[in-house]
């Protein structure tokens, strides 16, 4: 549905809801009105009959002064007499006047003159004609409100008509009698009950209309006059007037402010035509101000869930949108991926494929097979470091990466990364420094294999891009950390490589990202690396930065805080000795002999081997030989293998010489023992490297140094291989073989555990277990030879040689009881390395 | 050229300052600003003899806006003249009460000026320059104890409509008036000019003559001596007013017996007029009051509706006379209670734009300088000064109305010869 119709549905609604709401309250208010109006009504009626019991009352007074009077045939003078007896009220007045001159005496003299009492209604126009003043008892003969001719305040009198007795003629003389109360005292009395009604007032009208007591918000003299100043006039005005002198009801009317008003009416039955009125403005019924209060917020909450809606809506729909759009992102990005994947699988299987071929075909020429061989290795090796790759940013992206921190030496992590860029460096040619301030810490606590990788990725960029005859250098030192208990180890490489754009720094860390340029696409990589290291990176909460110049070089900073593990090495420290360092590279130069100070010993430097060798040979005159010379390979001039042959030929020839490389030294081994080295050591110096080395040379401890190319240790050892997969089996079996080393095979894990129940005591020296197995993994088969009663079985050193590479397939299995994890596909090194490191902790 | 720079600053800033002395004069007669407390609550009562007053209660409400809880009404008192002393002296003592020039001298009232107020003590601040300085009366004593509402005068009702479906023009002169009288008689008008004839209350012969009257009364002071005195010399004086009468009459401008259809002098004047077909109706300005209430109440009227107005009778050479005479005056019972009260409102009433309205609301004649506020009293704003006359301030009494009322009725009935009329004045009954 498009958004207007959503829109124009939800305004109907509103409007429907609205409208029902406005209509319902109408009904209510109209209803409420009704009621109020009723309500008014009755009170108007109710104040009718107050009226007129007052009207009656005070009739009845009057009716018994002229019932008296006439019964006595009193003069007027006597029966003005005789009422002021009896007239107790202080603000009423009776005047008695003759009908033919309507004249006669008052009971209160006029104020201007005292004596005065008399007074005359000719005047009045109420008097002419008295045919409405009824015989005595039988009505309520009252005036319309006049002025009274004597004090000439407002009132209304009630009348009887009386016979007197004329003392001049001595006959009867017909003549009424008024008794006059002031309108301002009534007024005063007559006012409406209810306190809802304050504002209502009171008035009563004639036949005509008249005003006989009028309201202050009554205006005119006449009730239809008033009603014609401020309201349209039409027939229906007309019935009005003739239904409000004749029957009880309510209308509505504007008074001379503009305010709609009702005015209730209902004829005084005691009297001639009269009628009381009630006048209220509407707003003070108080009907409407609830339901507009409803109609409002009914509103607003409309409006408010309207606008909520549609901002939900809006919300939902861009989310929406925006998903749709990162779903068709994700499924570009899939197609994309499989699309690269397909490419950059297929490229390293042509490799392996077309050179399995070709070798098959020439497996005469020696050569050509070992040159095929190595190049399917290469190819292999890619294909490898992709398919990690893969996994390891699905596993990034995922957010399933998991680290799995353990204690290892940093030492290692440093030889193991110079190892690992040495083949690249020797190829390439490339001038490496790998240079380290100062590491005092040398075990943490992390992992070790993903702070490898992310320290690998990096420096191995460094060495791809850089192109030969470049440098490439490592600056690696230990800061104090702000998180208690951590180390920052802060990873510098620096690279004269071709360098990034600056548009490509921008999606540097995007996978498969990789820079367009001719230089590049000859490079292998899986544009993943990066991608990877820097979510690695986030993870362990440390940062990456990158300064790049195309053209000039590439420099990357590592940062990370990362725990000090509760294993150091023990105190080391050696005796005190007189040490020469020999380097062309000051920093190293200045490193080193921080170094060598710090574990005790004094140390001497020299930047060039002829200066060693003056300083060797003033020391040796002197007889004050240095204990051991450390010196660097490559020195411009006299490289250190030429300077120990001056050494041993000009100066000491017994001094131990250390030959420092930050290269592999198998290649110049031979050379530099035949010029008279006693021993190598490989940059970074570590403290520990150093210690160890120097400990080495002077023969204060034993040779902790892996021999290279000597397996003999591994002679008769025989292994218990579980492993569902033939081809597996025959790599491993024949690999192991080629070391000296036998193995027996276990289908899968029932039968391994089997075997491992049968077998006679150290018939096994280790058992590599793949996992997943039919009939019975790896991991169960783990556990239950662990769980067998016999001491040897259950506790035979047992290595994982699985497909499952993830750190937690790691964890897993140690967890199950096993003692190490060799990944597949399985590095020959590794499994070397991986026994010999069991073998040790059997001893 | 720094001098006259500062010469014209000067003059700007003079020119300011007057034209804001000149506003601040305006505004001080256009805003009225409370000076007591406006929640006071109080009774203020204006007593009067109009049977009702709904101009004036226009007012109490307008005064309500800034005085809410002031109750003000009016209230009329019967038998006026003979109460109103009582009443100023009784327990419910009005605060306002209705006073006329015709009470000035008269004993009887003597009371009732006792009663008054000066309602020109400064402290009141009541701004009688907005009143037509001809209709305010100062007694002996230059105080001024009455001021007037509303205003009275005597014309003609002119229905321009008519006029222009003729296509004769307003006659502004006694020529004009006669000739197309003449022209209205030919088109078939049965009387081109009409009034109440049946009794000499406010007939149209003592509404023609009186002006007449009392202009040549004004110009001659000896004769108005005379005049008041009822002495029958100045009889002579009201010939050239019996004779325009006479004339009107005579000359079929008016037809008598037409305007004795007309059965009482108000309202019914008033529904003939609307009738449409009277190009001039002859009437006094208390008559025009009535006008627009009773243009719905005439079904002709609401039917064709046209344009009139209350102009002057052209009777001279030059046009008619304005007669500008206070209708209705204002006292303030100085005895009352809430006096001050009173006296605020009094303030407030007495300004160009109060009285204006009330005036607009009860279609009677200003007391104020502008008459142009009400289309149909307009014309009596363009009569000059010197055809304007203040029988009250010249000091016309009403015994020499009376004369000339009489005199004048009994002239165009033709029950007087001219030359009888002049030889009765001073015993005309």
């Amino acid at each position: 549905m498009k958004r207007i119709w959503v829109v124009i549905v939800n305004v109907i609604i509103m409007i429907a809801m609205l409208t029902f709401v406005v209509l319902y309250s109408d009904y209510e208010s109209g209803k409420n009105s009704k009621r109020q109006i009723e309500h008014f009504e009755n009170t108007t009626i109710t104040m009718k009959h107050v009226t007129e019991n007052y009207l009656e009352g005070e009739q009845r007074i009057c009716d018994v002064w002229a019932r008296y009077i006439n019964s006595e045939d009193m003069t007027i003078e006597e029966a003005v007499s005789f009422i002021r007896i009896s007239h107790v009220l202080p603000n009423a007045s009776v005047h008695i006047v003759y009908l033919d001159t309507l004249s006669g005496l008052s009971t209160k003299a006029r104020q201007d003159a005292p004596d005065n009492f008399s007074v005359s209604y000719a005047s009045m126009d109420f008097l002419n004609d008295v045919s409405w003043i009824d015989q005595i008892g039988n009505s309520i003969n009252v005036t319309r409100a006049y002025t009274n001719p004597v004090n000439g305040e407002q009132s209304i009198a009630f009348c009887n008509s009386i016979t007197l007795h004329d003392t001049a003629t001595g006959n009867p003389r017909d003549a009424i009698l008024l008794r006059i109360l002031p309108i301002a005292e009534l007024e005063e009395k007559w006012i409406f009950p209810k306190e809802e009604f304050a504002n209502a007032e009171l008035s009563m009208i004639d036949a005509d209309g008249d005003y006989i007591i009028k309201g202050h918000s009554y205006k005119n003299s006449n009730l239809f006059e008033f009603y014609k100043s401020y309201n349209a006039v039409d027939t229906a005005s007309q019935e009005l007037f003739a239904e409000i002198t004749s029957s009880t009801g309510s209308a509505t009317m504007k008074n001379s402010r503009g305010e709609e008003c009702i005015l209730a009416f209902t004829p005084i039955a005691a009297t001639e035509g009269w009628t009381l009125l009630s006048l209220m403005p509407m707003k003070d019924l108080s009907v409407n101000t609830e339901n507009w209060l409803l109609i409002w917020f009914v509103s607003v909450g409309l409006l408010l869930l309207f606008v909520f809606d549609l901002t939900v809506m809006l919300y939902f729909n861009k989310k929406l949108q925006l998903t749709a759009k990162e779903a068709a992102a994700a499924n570009k990005a899939k197609t994309d991926f499989l699309s690269t994947m397909s490419h950059d699988i297929r490229t390293p299987m042509n490799a392996i494929i077309g050179l399995t071929t070709i070798t098959e075909k020439n497996l005469g020429d020696t050569k050509a097979v070992q040159e095929n061989l190595r190049k399917i290795t290469m190819a292999s090796n890619h294909l490898l470091t992709l398919i990690n790759d893969i996994l390891d940013i699905s596993k990034v992206e995922s957010g399933k990466l998991n680290f799995c921190p353990q204690t290892f030496s940093v030492v290692e992590t440093v030889e193991n990364l110079v190892n690992l860029s040495q083949p690249m460096i020797k190829e390439k040619n490339i001038e490496f420094n790998f240079r380290i301030s100062r590491i005092d810490v040398e075990y943490i606590y992390a992992d070790q294999l993903r702070l490898n990788q992310i320290y690998i990725n990096i420096l191995s960029n460094a060495i791809k891009y850089t192109e030969p005859g470049g440098s490439v250098s490592v600056d690696m030192r230990e800061e104090e950390s702000q998180k208690p208990g951590c180390v920052r180890l802060t990873f510098v490489v620096s690279d004269t490589g071709i360098g990034m754009s600056p548009e490509y720094m921008a999606t540097l860390y995007q996978p498969f990202s990789r820079q367009t340029d001719s230089r590049v696409n000859s490079i292998q990589g899986t544009g993943l690396g990066l991608a990877i290291t820097k979510q690695m990176v986030d993870l362990l909460g440390g940062t990456i930065d990158c300064q790049s110049e195309q053209g000039k070089g590439t420099t990357f900073t590592v940062t990370l805080d990362l725990p000090v593990a509760d294993r150091q090495r023990d105190d080391m420290t050696l005796e005190p000795m007189d040490v020469l360092v020999v380097d062309d590279d000051e920093i190293l130069l200045e490193t080193a002999v921080d170094t060598l100070e710090s574990l005790g010993v004094q140390a001497d430097r020299a930047g060039s081997g002829p200066e060693a060798l003056g300083m060797i040979r003033r020391r040796h005159e002197a007889g004050r030989d240095y204990r051991i010379v450390i010196l660097d390979w490559k020195m411009p001039d006299v490289d250190g293998v030429e300077t120990i042959r001056r050494i041993r030929a000009e100066a000491d020839r017994d001094v131990p010489i250390l030959l420092i490389s930050a290269y592999d030294w198998s290649e110049i081994e031979d050379k530099a023992k035949e010029a008279g080295a006693n021993g190598f050591v490989s940059k970074p110096l570590f403290r520990s490297t150093l210690y160890d080395k120097i400990n080495e040379i002077l023969g204060t401890t034993a040779s902790s140094v892996e021999p290279e190319n000597d397996y003999s240790d591994l002679q008769g050892l025989n292994v218990l291989v579980a492993e569902d997969n033939d081809i597996n089996w025959e790599i491993i079996s024949t690999i192991l073989d080629m070391y000296g080393i036998t193995a027996e095979r276990a289908e899968n894990g029932r039968i391994c555990v089997e075997k491992m129940k049968a077998a006679a005591k150290d018939s096994y020296d280790l058992v590599f277990m793949d996992i997943q197995m039919p009939e019975m993994n790896g991991l169960d088969a783990t556990r239950t030879i662990r769980a067998l009663d016999d001491p040897w079985a259950s506790s035979i050193p047992i290595v994982a040689m699985t497909a499952d590479a993830f750190s937690e397939n790691v964890t897993e299995c140690l967890n199950a009881g096993m003692n190490g994890h060799i990944a597949k596909p399985i590095d020959v090194k590794l499994v070397i390395k991986e026994i010999r490191r069991i073998k040790e902790e059997k001893k | 050229m720094k001098k006259p720079l500062i010469t014209l600053l000067l003059v700007c800033v003079l020119v300011t300052l007057l034209a804001a002395c000149s506003k601040t004069k305006d505004d001080a007669d256009a805003v009225f600003e409370p000076a007591l407390d406006t929640e006071t609550s109080c009774n203020v009562t204006v007593v009067g003899s109009y049977d009702n007053f709904e101009a004036l209660e226009a007012e109490f409400d307008r005064f309500n806006e800034y005085y809410p809880n002031v109750r003000l009404r009016y209230v009329k008192l019967d038998d006026y003249n003979n109460t109103l002393a009582a009443a100023l002296d009784g327990n419910d003592k009005p605060n306002v009460f209705f006073s006329n020039a015709g009470m000035i001298g008269n004993r009887k009232y003597d009371a009732v000026f006792a009663h008054m107020e000066d309602l020109s003590d400064p402290a009141l601040k009541l701004n009688l320059g907005c009143i037509r300085p001809g209709l305010v009366n100062r007694d002996a004593e230059n105080r001024v104890l009455m001021v007037p509402v509303f205003s009275r005068t005597y014309g003609m009702l002119i229905n321009y409509d008519l006029f222009e479906k003729e296509g004769f023009s307003v006659p502004t002169t006694r020529e004009e008036l006669t000739a197309v009288c003449a022209a209205f008689k030919e088109k078939g008008y049965a009387s081109p000019m009409m009034g109440y004839s049946k009794t000499s209350s406010s007939c149209l012969m003592y509404t023609v003559a009186y002006p007449m009257f009392a202009a040549a009364l004004a110009e001659n002071p000896d004769a108005l001596a005379k005049a008041n005195a009822l002495d029958p010399a100045a009889g002579e004086y009201m010939r050239p007013a019996l004779e325009t009468v006479a004339q009107l009459i005579g000359s079929g401008c008016v037809d008598l017996a037409e305007c004795d259809k007309i059965e009482d002098n108000y309202t019914k004047v008033i529904l003939r007029f609307f009738e449409g077909d009277v190009p001039m109706m002859i009437c006094a300005g208390d008559t025009v009051s009535g006008t627009k209430k009773r243009e719905s109440q005439s079904e002709a009227f609401s039917n064709a509706p046209f344009r009139y107005a209350f102009a002057p009778i052209p009777l001279t050479a030059e046009g008619g006379y304005f007669i500008d005479s206070p209708s209705v005056e204002f006292s303030v019972n100085k005895d009352c209670d809430n006096l001050d009260m009173t006296n605020e409102f009094m303030r407030f009433l007495i300004s160009k734009k109060e009285l204006n309205e009330m005036a607009s609301v009860k279609r009677l004649v200003t007391p104020t300088a502008d008459l142009s506020f009400d289309t149909v009293y307009a014309p009596f704003g363009n009569v000059p000064a010197s055809r304007t006359v203040s029988p009250e301030m010249i000091g016309i009494t009403d015994p020499l109305t009376v004369q000339i009322r009489i005199a004048a009725f009994k002239v165009g009935k033709g029950e007087l010869t001219v030359d009888q009329a002049v030889g009765a004045y001073g015993s005309l009954e």
